[in-house]
């Protein structure tokens, strides 16, 4: 195969995932009741044999850092192998923040000619899938294409927040993209970027280099529209599983995908990696259910206590669910407890927090309500469907009783 | 106490385990659904902050070797951090099996002599418990003893199988009883020795004798200078399969005293499971689990009750597991039923298959010794045919397929691969 280096595109912080991207990049947020959302990408990247990696980071990177690590968790260490944390930095001249996706990967081009690959792979830590990428870039070669962007089918309606375009069908796998356009207010195009790129080497630094005299440095409103003009552009069909993890509501629904006895998404079956040493997964005793516990439909993992009821819903490690309390179409990320006669109804809580005994949080029915992490909600307290709660909140900070859809309680 | 050095006598074979011991040695049995019984002395070596371990082995060592790495699971790999193995090897003479757990220690006395802490431990891989060797060792400095034994109080019935101590007011050692058939004191040896590095190096070049309890510890007896430390926590040799089923199901009971989370066990993870993370125990559907230990990559679609289920355990609908210990990777069949049985590695129970249900008065006929408390085994990798019954106190072999099963497997009887 090619050489292949690898640039995932892991700092933006996303501010629809509200209170869960206060103190880390998305890419990171918790995902599967085990997982972070890079994983993703980077056991795919094991997977395709591509084994350089380097990862963009710029928002809040330290739990990105952790988790990353030396890369040894995805076999990414080694005298050939590695997966490095590339952040803004200064430089002689100039130093900036990244300003925008082709900014960021423009600023490394010297960490792409030390590594001097034949091919670069442009991803974003921001999505739920598998995809062999070996098979992407072999279209990319079969093709001759100067630049492969993937895509998926989207409903034409609703979709205007994607770069949409229109792809020959050369053979079942796409063909020559004959029109883009990005985030178009209404259109008839239906295939959606999935902002996976491939590039020939030259190419990427060429385009990047004219790129950077503009004021715009995106993907996918600059480069694929400029490129697209004067060279091969293909397009691939991806066809599996896509999950988006933009927004609150698009992350949870993303995630219930995986529970149930035909989920839509088998997880199980993905062989993926994580860091086992990030939040010391791998020193939890195994999850003990208790004799009250009641379990139907739900994902947890070492270091869980159940001795409550858990309905389709997903535990992180050391989540705590005493005797009397309920927890139904929830996630709870690390370390969470839920005490004796609470219920959690539609509710995600970052890790750390605390649901204290009797409190009432969420509705079945409603919007979701989400806690930051580390925070202890207050006993007997009626928290209902679409209320945010801000991270390190003590049990003082909840002044009222009862807090309807749409409050922000900080 | 960085530089207290140790050795891990793992060689054992652990015989009565039967079936579970065909094809790893004692200390590397899984235990406790995502650990293996060795990983509670490695955990208590690296939660005491010693940095150099020696393992000798000598039964089995594969499963071992492949388990323990390179150390870095129990934070014991770095620059100054190391688990050395050390298989027997040839020396001098042209036979050099480990003849005992002294004898192993003397054929690697080149260990010892290169340590560089005043004391040495003597530790064996063969028991569930947790102990900080620091205040083991801060003890027998503080009695100015050269040899310092673990002891614990065990029932009077029980002494026979252990070295027991009569002790005076100071805690020194002033009888000491291997194996009696009726032994002066119940205090007895967990196999846990802090030695004067010097005085065990003059110890082993003085004799040629074989073994710690028989040997070794009556001779330094005599110079007055053994002393007991006294343990009084949850520690258990299971070295029986009752004792092993007993200190599984003691998991599931808070009060029992074992608590592998808060004692901060570690384990390899990686280590001869799958090429990626296990997943979250998926439970689909309406399934039913009671007061049990559940480790990843289980699926549970069936009934678990007082079970203690490794990585990766498929419960199919239907199924019912009680009072059961089930090994990495079973699969439990739709509509199967176990109870009281202990079920090795990637076995598959087939639909339907009753195990474990019967009279647990009728002890195994070939080993009676092993099982006969109403217990049933089943070995790695064997498939149980669909629709079977399997009584209690029975052993099933690893590795056999349906051809050599019977219709039924009455209580107390075996099923082995020269059977038709």
């Amino acid at each position: 195969m090619a050489q292949v280096l690898a640039m995932i595109l892991a700092g933006g912080r996303v501010g629809e995932l509200d209170v869960l991207t206060f103190f880390r990049p998305k890419s990171v947020v918790p995902y599967g009741g085990l997982y972070r959302i890079i994983d993703f990408p980077m056991s795919n990247l094991m997977h395709s044999d591509i084994e350089n990696v380097g990862i963009l980071s710029q928002y809040r990177p330290f739990e990105l850092i952790s988790h990353i690590a030396n890369g040894e968790p995805w076999d990414m260490m080694g005298r050939q192998r590695r997966a490095v944390i590339l952040p803004p930095f200064q430089g002689r001249g100039s130093s900036d923040w990244y300003k925008g996706t082709a900014d960021a990967v423009y600023q490394n081009i010297d960490f792409i000619r030390l590594n001097d690959p034949e091919i670069v792979i442009v991803l974003s830590g921001d999505h739920i899938y598998r995809m062999d990428y070996r098979k992407l870039i072999e279209f990319h070669i079969e093709k001759k294409a100067d630049f492969t962007v993937a895509f998926t089918r989207v409903s034409p309606q609703g979709s205007s927040r994607f770069g949409l375009a229109s792809i020959e069908d050369e053979d079942s796998r796409g063909g020559r993209v004959t029109e883009y356009k990005e985030k178009p207010k209404s259109s008839n195009l239906e295939w959606a970027s999935l902002t996976i790129y491939v590039f020939k080497t030259d190419l990427l630094i060429s385009a990047l280099t004219d790129n950077a005299t503009n004021t715009s440095h995106e993907f996918g409103k600059d480069i694929i529209p400029m490129l697209l003009k004067k060279h091969r552009v293909y397009g691939y069909k991806h066809t599996g599983y896509w999950g988006y993890t933009r927004t609150i509501d698009e992350y949870y629904h993303t995630s219930m995908d995986i529970l149930g006895c035909r989920p839509k998404v088998d997880i199980r079956s993905w062989e993926l990696r994580t860091n086992m040493a990030n939040d010391s997964i791998r020193d939890r005793k195994p999850a003990f259910v208790g004799p009250s516990a009641e379990i139907e439909d739900s994902f947890f993992y070492c270091g869980c206590s159940i001795e409550g009821t858990v309905k389709r819903s997903i535990l992180f490690p050391g989540v705590s669910v005493e005797k009397g309390a309920v927890v139904e179409d929830s996630i709870l990320f690390f370390d969470s407890t839920v005490k004796a006669g609470a219920r959690v109804m539609r509710t995600i809580t970052d890790s750390a927090c605390t649901v204290s005994a009797h409190a009432d949080i969420g509705d079945p029915a409603d919007k979701l309500t989400v806690i930051g992490m580390d925070t202890m909600v207050p006993e007997n307290i009626r928290i209902e469907g679409g209320v945010s709660v801000h991270p390190k909140l003590k049990a003082t900070a909840f002044q009222k009783t009862r807090y309807v859809a749409g409050e922000v309680i900080q | 106490m960085r530089n207290l050095a140790a050795i891990l006598l793992a060689g054992g074979v652990g015989s009565r385990l039967n079936i579970l011991v065909r094809h790893r040695a004692k200390p590397a049995v899984p235990f406790g659904g995502i650990y293996r019984i060795i990983d509670f002395t490695l955990s208590n070596i690296g939660n005491s902050s010693m940095t150099s371990v020696a393992v000798l082995t000598q039964y089995k060592p594969l499963s071992l070797m492949d388990h323990i790495g390179d150390g870095s699971s129990w934070d014991m790999s770095g620059r100054s951090r190391s688990v050395k193995i050390f298989p027997p090897k040839t020396g001098e003479a042209d036979w050099d099996w480990y003849r005992g757990t002294a004898d192993a220690v003397r054929q690697n006395i080149a260990f010892v002599n290169s340590a560089t802490s005043d004391e040495i431990m003597i530790l064996s891989g063969d028991h569930v418990y947790r102990m900080d060797y620091r205040d083991m060792v801060s003890f027998h400095r503080k009695k100015g003893a050269r040899v310092t034994i673990a002891t614990i109080p065990v029932a009077w019935e029980e002494t026979h199988q252990f070295g027991t101590a009569v002790i005076d007011d100071s805690s020194r050692i002033v009888e000491w009883e291997e194996k009696s058939p009726r032994a002066k004191s119940n205090l007895a040896s967990m196999g846990i020795y802090v030695f004067d590095r010097k005085y065990l190096i003059a110890l082993l070049t003085e004799s040629k004798e074989d073994d710690f309890g028989h040997h070794i510890i009556p001779r330094a007896l005599e110079e007055k200078v053994v002393y007991a430390y006294p343990f009084d926590g949850y520690w258990r040799d299971v070295g029986t399969i009752q004792a092993y089923w007993d200190a599984n199901m003691d998991i599931l009971d808070s009060s029992s005293g074992i608590n592998p989370g808060s004692w901060r066990i570690m384990t390899n993870i990686n280590a001869g499971g799958p090429l990626y993370d296990r997943p979250p125990v998926s439970v689909a559907g309406r399934a039913h689990i009671k007061r049990s230990i559940v480790s990843p990559g289980c699926t549970i679609e069936g009934r678990v009750e007082n079970s203690v289920l490794s990585p990766g355990v498929v419960v199919k609908a239907g199924a019912s597991v009680r009072n059961s210990i089930i090994m990495h990777d079973c699969i439990i069949g739709e509509g199967a039923q176990l109870e009281r049985t202990i079920v090795d590695k990637e076995v598959l129970v087939g639909t339907r298959a009753m195990i474990g249900i019967g009279d647990p008065g009728i002890a195994n006929a070939e080993h009676p010794k092993h099982l006969y408390s109403g217990l049933t085994v089943i070995g790695k990798r064997t498939v149980i045919p669909d629709g079977i019954s399997i009584g209690t106190n029975c052993i099933i072999d690893p590795m056999l397929h349906a051809p050599v099963f019977p219709t039924e497997v009455k209580s107390g009887t075996s099923v082995t691969c020269s059977k038709p």
